[in-house]
């Protein structure tokens, strides 16, 4: 593709000749307000938010329909189309119930941005004059709709016509009285469907799960990559460390990664935060009973010195750099590892998009290990578990399982933190290695440092 | 930008010096002595607590409240804007969605710890719904341990207002307005 220049703001740009002129503002990091335009999505020219003048055209245009041209002088900032904007947010704005106190978008919310960039005018709106929609509609699938909010964008309808082609919403009614509803008798129902709640710019619709738990305000977002299956899917770990409390997930958001998962992420993965935080193996424990992190290691300790034979069942969602640590461990203690993987392929839960059969973020690193994929054969002397779902079945004289979650029952049991506490890579379904960041500060010990102190005392 | 230059003083000999400033100080502190030794009775003084002040306005900030909508229930919505505001993060805030139909949100926790509290006010500002008040002219909390001054929702919802308006004059959003 030729380029072209094209001037913004007193500045040239070269940019590719027939890319949409709001593709190039953003990804300049020029400042251009809309509503209706997505990445993902393409244009709808609806919102009529992203208004900027051209130089030889009379009216101001919007720049989601206008294709770069050689020469082509644009204005983003000035009186004038200030002016636009705030009379276009104001028409955005006039069946609005400005009830962000009780809003759960608050704080990440287009309209309040735009209102506090170009807005700030007295309204000629009384709020009796309000059309009044339906409020808290529960469309299924976590998804809470509230029409009055909605600025008609159309980015969950066109999410779901053309990405996820269930084609369950709709805009219904004219002028004041359009509203997006669901199919009469039909709910949201798609693996995917909470995706509509980032896409929608308003408080139009929230999740139902993450709503009214914690003000957005009040929340850092750590980049990593969810744990949910084999593709790897880019996320934000949202969380908060309130006062006197543990610091806690609320979220997970999709991160885009045009090489993974683009903007989205399914709702499984999404969801997969809860059963993350409960019920987390917190105490050290010695035949049931919990004991100090130094009784647990001499048992540990003991346990290797006397074991005829060491076999260790390693968990394929721990981090490279924790497979390769309990790698370099097993061959100085002579231990085989395994990772019976059949516990982690789910064919129902897989599809032709971003989920994967397999249930194991990390299974394609375990792949290109020696590692085999099989239960332990024979008698087992003394089983030593990373983890590993299937560790129960395996029958052996003593039992060592390093363990997130309780439910595991063990000679020695020891806690280890979640991937949300401590950082590493994973390599996913597709060969691609991706970083994850420690989110939280956990109170359970770093795998790593627990190998490093067991390999110490031996 | 505009600069205003300020003059330093302290540097000349009899500033350094400091025994004329001591005793301009204590000749102020004699001429009061003297002054209110010889006029016991002109001296204000507030023999508390058998004397209580009387000088409590509408504006004086006292203990907080939580206020009521017509109906009796809950003002608050939980929007969290005046646990931001609180400098010293003193409010404790557990939102829950409301079923009865009123509004969609309101707190099923509302804490305010006043021991760490500095009642500078800052969360009746912040509030967008009057629903948090300093209006009670209570000044003074007995307790015997610590979590007595950890003031639950019912207890500050049964505090009522010493300057009347028992109930917000404010108009919450979305709520119907009749007038």
């Amino acid at each position: 593709m030729s380029q072209v220049t094209i001037t913004v703001d007193a500045q040239d740009y070269r940019v590719e000749e027939g890319s949409l002129l709001i593709e190039v503002l953003i990804q300049n990091g020029i400042k251009i307000p809309y509503f209706c335009y997505h990445e993902a999505l393409g244009a709808d020219g609806n919102c009529r938010m992203c208004m900027v003048e051209i130089e030889g055209q009379k009216r101001p245009q919007i720049a989601c329909d206008t294709i770069v041209k050689e020469g082509m002088g644009v204005r983003t900032k000035g009186e004038n189309i200030n002016g636009v904007r705030q009379r276009i947010l104001e028409l955005e704005l006039i069946n609005h119930p400005v009830d962000c106190p009780v809003c759960d978008q608050a704080g990440e919310c287009k309209l309040q941005d735009f209102y506090m960039d170009y807005g700030l005018y007295d309204s000629h709106i009384d709020m009796r004059q309000k059309i009044h929609g339906k409020k808290h509609v529960d469309l299924g699938s976590n998804v809470m709709l509230d029409q009055e909010r909605c600025v008609l964008c159309a980015r969950c309808t066109r999410f779901t016509a053309d990405v996820t082609k269930t084609h369950e919403l709709g805009i219904i009614g004219r002028g004041d009285h359009a509203r997006v509803s669901t199919m009469p008798g039909r709910k949201l129902e798609n693996p995917y469907a909470m995706n509509v709640v980032d896409l929608c710019p308003v408080g139009a619709l929230t999740s139902k799960d993450f709503r009214f738990h914690q003000r957005v305000w009040f929340l850092k977002s750590t980049p990593s990559v969810c744990h949910g299956c084999a593709m790897g899917c880019n996320i934000f770990i949202d969380h908060n460390k309130a006062k006197y409390k543990e610091d806690t997930i609320y979220r997970f958001r999709p991160r885009r990664n045009d090489a993974v998962n683009g903007h989205f992420i399914c709702d499984a993965g999404r969801l997969s935060y809860k059963a993350l935080q409960e019920n987390r193996q917190k105490e050290f424990e010695l035949g049931g009973d919990s004991c100090t992190e130094q009784e647990a290691l001499e048992a540990v300790k003991t346990a290797i010195l006397e074991a005829q034979n060491i076999t260790i069942l390693i968990d394929a969602n721990l981090y490279n750099e924790e497979i390769e640590r309990i790698i370099v461990f097993a061959s100085g203690i002579g231990a085989t590892v395994l990772c019976p993987s059949d516990c982690y392929y789910d064919e129902s839960f897989g599809d032709t998009w971003l989920k994967k059969p397999w249930r194991a973020a990390n299974i394609e690193y375990i792949n290109r290990t020696e590692i085999e994929h099989r239960l332990p054969e024979g008698s087992v002397d003394l089983l030593i578990s990373f983890n590993h779902p299937s560790s129960k079945t395996v029958d052996s004289r003593l039992k060592i399982i390093f363990a997130t979650h309780q439910g595991h029952k063990a000679d020695i049991l020891l806690p280890i933190s979640l991937f949300s506490e401590s950082s590493g890579s994973l390599t996913n379904i597709h060969g691609m290695t991706q970083h994850c960041e420690k989110a939280v500060e956990g109170e359970a010990p770093d795998l790593i440092r627990l190998v490093d102190m067991i390999e110490g005392e031996l | 930008m505009k600069i205003k230059v300020v003059k330093r003083y302290g540097t000349a000999f009899k500033d350094r010096l400091y025994i004329p400033a001591i005793i301009e100080g204590l000749k102020i502190t004699a001429k009061h002595l003297f002054k209110n030794v010889n006029d016991i009775k002109s001296v204000d003084v507030l023999e508390y607590p058998e004397e209580q002040p009387r000088d409590i306005s509408e504006r004086y900030r006292g203990l907080h409240r939580l206020t009521h909508r017509e109906d009796g229930s809950v003002r608050c919505v939980a929007c969290f804007m005046c646990a931001t505001a609180c400098p010293s993060s003193c409010i404790f805030i557990e939102a829950v969605e409301r079923t009865d139909g009123i509004d969609e949100k309101m707190p099923e926790r509302f804490a305010i710890d006043l021991l760490e509290c500095v009642f500078c006010g800052y969360c009746v500002e912040a509030c967008p719904c009057d629903a948090i008040r300093m209006d009670t002219g209570i000044f003074s909390v007995i307790g015997s341990k610590r979590e007595d001054f950890v003031m639950e929702k019912e207890q500050l919802l049964a505090q009522t207002g010493s300057f009347g308006d028992t109930f917000s004059r404010c108009h919450n959003a979305g709520e119907k307005q009749d007038d």
